[in-house]
């Protein structure tokens, strides 16, 4: 069941994870009633932080104005708790198998920086693709799909088929 | 000066509909002072023991932090009084039966006896350390000589500070979340686990960790059983005791309260822990900073949930 990779670590099978990620999906359904997201989370602590620096900005703002009101604090959302939880169950995990390191992955041929620089420039361009679109992999494609709608299937294939197509270009940071 | 004739407290905006008095200032303080006596509770515990030796963060270097947070503490509670320059009345007299006066006198008594503890260790980190004057040559050789009695009247003030952290809340008979003898130690234990959490940062000895890390499981141990024994005591009590506890069972506090201080303040650096003493490899800031933050984000929510609650509808 385990893959064993280059550096020695342990991995689990992608297709066991994948299963898993999947019931993780249905619980998600049946606790809260509705879907995983990530990009939801991020946005509400950009809708906070522009509302803190200049509320009258924020609820002038046709996008800010719909995240905003006087008795829902934006970060008091589901989205939020659950990428916490992210946070501390992905450490754990890696605690429990040895992953626990600072380090930055990028390939032999690029800088620990050219590596950070490239990720901070995809995460702004998913960022604003995933609010254009109405959410990310997880809320629109994954969370999308597991209820069998139609919007859900459309931007999966966007992200990957954008993915594959666009990766030749930016291939010289992995290969 | 304007003169007012206050005929009923619910008169006043600051009392009614709800308390609305004490903010930031208040839940800073009370944890800096169960931080800073949690850190001296186990620095004076060790010293008497005889194991500085084997405990040099616990004993001597996480002090340092004492002087510190009492102070900014204290600089807290001070922009929080209303008549700043009236603060010197609270030693114009001592009251047994009040928290405030209790724990202003604690607060006389071990803020400089915490700076005395710290700078009979200064030469111990600073080799090359010559005190300025002959007479502080000499006042230090006189506390390295009783350092075993300090180290006992800071245990006392320690465990004095850590309760009446708790009892300035529970003694507001008025405010029905508050209103329970649980407080006390439940803040003593809490902030025991705070002061336990930075000196297991500050540690680089793995013995001094690990012995550290077992104190703290048990120490969570105890505030899980206080906390549901809190919520029990105010389940089975009358009907404004199970509106309070109804604030952190289905109310606005419920998510902030369980997420935060019972998830990702107590169980999740609880369960590094173990993992820590079972041998895996844990980053120390880890489980220390979420215990950290876990015990300010109880003592903010403690303090505002128990503003919104009361007696009269």
């Amino acid at each position: 069941m385990n893959n064993k990779s280059e550096r020695g670590t342990t991995y689990l099978n992608p297709y066991v994870s994948g299963f898993l990620l999947g019931l993780v999906l249905l619980a998600t359904f049946y606790i809260t009633g509705r879907g995983l997201g990530a990009s939801g989370a991020i946005k509400s602590t950009v809708v906070t932080a522009v509302d803190a620096v200049s509320h009258s900005h924020a609820s002038s703002s046709g996008y800010y104005s719909q995240f905003i009101s006087d008795d829902e604090h934006p970060l008091n959302n589901f989205l939020v708790f659950e990428v916490l939880g992210v946070l501390a169950g992905a450490f754990l995990s890696g605690a429990l198998w040895g992953r626990l390191k600072f380090k930055v992955e990028h390939s032999p041929k690029i800088t620990s920086r050219t590596r950070l620089l490239a990720a901070l420039s995809g995460g702004v361009l998913f960022g604003f693709g995933s609010q254009m679109g109405r959410g990310c992999t997880s809320g629109a494609a994954l969370s999308g799909m597991a209820v069998m709608s139609t919007a859900g299937f459309i931007t999966m294939m966007a992200i990957f088929g954008t993915g594959y197509l666009g990766a030749w270009f930016v291939r010289k940071l992995w290969i | 000066m304007k003169e007012e004739l206050i005929i009923s407290g619910r008169m006043n905006p600051g009392i009614d509909p709800y308390l609305n008095l004490w903010h930031w200032q208040i839940p800073i303080y009370l944890f800096l002072g169960g931080l800073a006596a949690g850190i001296l509770f186990f620095a004076a515990l060790y010293s008497i023991m005889g194991k500085d030796k084997e405990m040099p963060t616990t004993v001597k270097w996480a002090p340092f932090l004492v002087p510190l947070a009492l102070t900014l503490g204290l600089g807290a509670l001070f922009l929080d009084l209303k008549h700043k320059l009236f603060f010197w009345q609270l030693y114009t007299t001592i009251r047994l039966d009040s928290p405030m006066s209790w724990g202003a006198w604690t607060l006389m008594l071990i803020t400089p006896l915490s700076i005395i503890w710290v700078a009979s260790y200064v030469k111990e980190a600073i080799p090359d350390w010559k005190w300025k004057f002959a007479w502080l040559e000499s006042f230090e050789g006189l506390v390295i000589r009783y350092r075993l009695a300090l180290a006992w009247a800071l245990l006392v003030l320690a465990i004095i500070l850590g309760i009446y952290t708790g009892i300035l809340l529970s003694a507001f008979n008025a405010r029905p979340l508050w209103n329970t003898s649980i407080l006390g130690p439940l803040f003593l234990v809490s902030g025991l686990s705070t002061g336990i959490a930075a000196t297991m940062w500050m540690s680089k000895d793995p013995r001094e960790r690990s012995r550290l890390s077992r104190i703290d499981l048990i120490l969570i141990g105890i505030e899980l059983f206080l906390i549901t024994h809190l919520f029990m005591g105010f389940l089975a009590s009358s009907a404004v005791q199970i509106e309070a506890a109804q604030l952190f069972l289905g109310g606005q506090f419920t998510v902030s309260f369980w997420v935060f201080v019972i998830v990702l303040g107590l169980l999740f650096p609880a369960v590094l822990e173990i993992l820590e003493l079972r041998g895996y490899h844990i980053p120390m800031a880890i489980p220390a900073l979420a215990i950290l933050i876990g015990g300010l984000i109880f003592r903010f929510i403690m303090v505002e949930a128990g503003q919104i609650t009361r007696y009269l509808y």
